[in-house]
């Protein structure tokens, strides 16, 4: 039966959805527009994907993770190696790759639960490390050590190679699913027992939840994301830099969403957006732009930790309030995300 | 293998656990009564290897040694006054996040100064020529890590035990509010507990700068496997640090031995072994930070 509360949200997951089509296919020409190059909307959304998953731990459970570049760089490598050494299927290549990141998510998840907090941080930044230094001696028959994994040859999907603007669009959609799983989830009683854990872990617990279930859970999914992502950008880059696997991978991911906005979904992804234009833009004027880029983050954290989109939200609120008492629900779609308003 | 070679290898673990150690007892000492933890740490070990550099160049070696440790104090209560003491109220994410943005600025202010590449901060000339000790020749630059570590624990030992201050803060690392009721200046006591975890990674930076080498990026190298040492010893436990910084250096150095690539990650084995086995680590006390 469709009530008309029903209805309505339908409606509007609707009109969401469909705004995220058509962000995902202007993003190239509004690149070119604001002075980037449409090519810089690949890693915009591969990014965005890594980070859209990052925010389902950080946003819902509160964990911060210093250690995605774990399933990252580990689904890197599985999709370059199938592509390099098996296949040149793309779907399988990624397939693998995300799988792989699972699986490590669900190791590095299941040993570094056992603490809360701050140990949390810690130990997942330690961890992750760990298959750095793997990859870069011990494993080098295989990873190519210092040199990274190279010559990986184009992925094949369906007789169309997967490059340029063809491996763009295959990004984009799968960027859209992600997206659209990412808010089935919040939307969820799984989500909201995510968020519960947020707000206040013990007393979830207290009510019979195992809440290091659920914590392992949102571990995993965003393992999942940050392994998709990392599979996809072996295809696009033909290449995986040993870098992939380095704390500052983990380290960006978490001041995108940082800059964007945690908790928020479309936050994180507005925030790789952001970093990624910066970064492109800045580093033709400067060689320090990753100490601007430090500044800016750090800017953030102390004076507005809601990120961006907690910025646009002040604002509209702002601008709401002050000229006419009129026009508050037009003022409201000034937000980034008028769903996320509530 | 002969015993000479091994008890060779058992004192190169010594050395490598000296430095952790070091770096771990200024992380503990302000974990455990900041309740921050401070992902800045191994930067300040960078500046202190960067600076020791510098001043040594300039000046000579023995200069450093002093100069150096005391620079680290006065940079670490800055830090502590500018932008620490904001953070106590706001989430341990917060915390985390702003140290670790701490970090990377202070990271790419080096490499904007110095440049990325490593830089030659050598030892003294009396610290080249390896010495006979009896079971064979070594180094003499590691024994004196070994030895400036022994001096630097038995140090914060005597004054943690016997001094008033120390009593303050090993109070404020039980229970940091009740201290607070009894009329102590608690504000006041964590900008210098700050300032003293930074000059232990101050003396770390300058003695070990010439083992680990001088870059920008050694910050980080060092702070991950010091991270370990406190989590391994027991969140603000120092007993646990010094135990468990030994306990890895030899674990990195015994692996030398048995099979050299794993000597980068089995830091990282023994790790998860003591976790699983014992989630609060060696020392860690029941009840804190659970």
């Amino acid at each position: 039966m469709i009530t008309p509360l029903y209805a309505q949200s339908l409606l509007r997951e609707g009109a969401v959805m469909a705004a995220v089509a058509v962000a995902l296919i202007g993003l190239p020409w509004f690149l070119t527009a604001i002075g980037g190059y449409s090519e810089l909307a690949t890693p915009i959304v591969l990014w965005g994907i890594f980070a859209l998953g990052f925010d389902i731990l950080i946003g819902f459970t509160g964990l911060l993770s210093f250690g995605h570049a774990a399933f990252w760089g580990l689904g890197s490598y599985a999709a370059g190696l199938m592509l390099l050494r098996v296949t040149d299927g793309f779907i399988p290549a990624v397939l693998v790759g995300t799988l792989v990141g699972a699986v490590a998510s669900l190791l590095l998840g299941y040993l570094t639960l056992r603490r809360r907090g701050i140990y949390f941080s810690i130990l997942t930044l330690a961890f992750a490390e760990m298959f750095y230094y793997a990859a870069l001696s011990p494993l080098q028959q295989w990873t190519g050590g210092d040199n990274g994994l190279t010559g990986i040859p184009p992925a094949d999907l369906c007789g169309i190679a997967m490059k340029g603007e063809a491996i763009y669009y295959v990004i984009a959609v799968t960027a859209f699913i992600g997206i659209y799983v990412a808010r089935r989830i919040m939307r969820s009683p799984y989500g909201l027992i995510l968020r519960a854990i947020k707000s206040n872990e013990t007393r979830v617990a207290s009510t019979g939840i195992d809440t290091r279930r659920y914590k392992l859970m949102a571990f995993v999914i965003s393992g999942v994301y940050a392994g998709l992502a990392g599979s996809l950008s072996a295809v696009y880059q033909t290449y995986v830099p040993t870098d992939a696997l380095h704390w500052t991978t983990s380290g960006q991911v978490v001041m995108m969403a940082v800059i964007g906005g945690v908790g928020t979904l479309f936050g994180p992804m507005i925030g790789a957006g952001i970093v990624l234009y910066l970064a492109n833009v800045l580093s033709g004027v400067t060689a320090q732009w990753l100490l601007i880029q430090g500044l800016i983050f750090m800017g953030f954290v102390i004076f507005l930790p809601g990120g961006v989109v907690d910025a646009g939200r002040r604002l509209a609120l702002l601008l709401s309030r002050r000229p006419a008492p009129t026009d508050k629900r037009a003022a409201g779609t000034v937000s980034v995300h008028p769903a996320q308003a509530e | 293998m002969n015993l000479a070679n091994l008890s060779l290898q058992l004192l190169t673990g010594l050395q490598i656990g000296a430095i952790y150690v070091m770096i771990a007892l200024g992380l503990t000492l302000i974990f455990g009564t900041l309740g921050v933890v401070n992902f800045a740490h191994g930067a300040l070990f960078m500046i202190g290897a960067y600076l020791g550099y510098a001043i040594s160049e300039a000046t000579g070696h023995w200069v450093a040694f002093i100069v150096v440790p005391v620079l680290l104090f006065v940079i670490g209560i800055a830090i502590e006054r500018v932008l620490i003491r904001f953070f106590y109220n706001r989430p341990a994410v917060d915390q985390i996040l702003v140290t670790f943005g701490l970090a990377l600025v202070l990271q790419e202010l080096m490499r904007w100064i110095f440049g990325g590449t490593n830089l030659p901060y050598g030892t003294p000339d009396w610290a080249i020529v390896p010495v006979d000790i009896g079971i064979g020749y070594y180094p003499p630059w590691r024994l004196v890590i070994v030895g400036v570590t022994i001096a630097v624990v038995g140090a914060l030992y005597l004054f943690l035990r016997f001094t008033r201050f120390g009593l303050v803060v090993r109070a404020g690392m039980r229970d940091p509010e009740m201290l607070g009721y009894l009329g102590i200046d608690v504000p006041k006591r964590f900008t210098f507990v700050f300032g003293l975890g930074a000059l232990l990674a101050g003396i770390a930076g300058v003695i070990g700068g010439p083992i680990t080498g001088v870059t920008p990026d050694i910050g980080m190298a060092v702070l991950v496997p010091s991270f370990l040492v406190v989590v391994i010893g027991g969140m603000g436990s120092l007993p646990g640090a010094v135990l468990s910084g030994l306990l890895l250096g030899e674990a990195v150095s015994l692996s030398v031995l048995i099979y050299p690539p794993s000597t980068q990650i089995i830091i990282y084995l023994v790790a998860a072994v003591v976790l699983l086995w014992r989630p609060r680590g060696l020392l860690g006390a029941r009840g804190v930070m659970e």
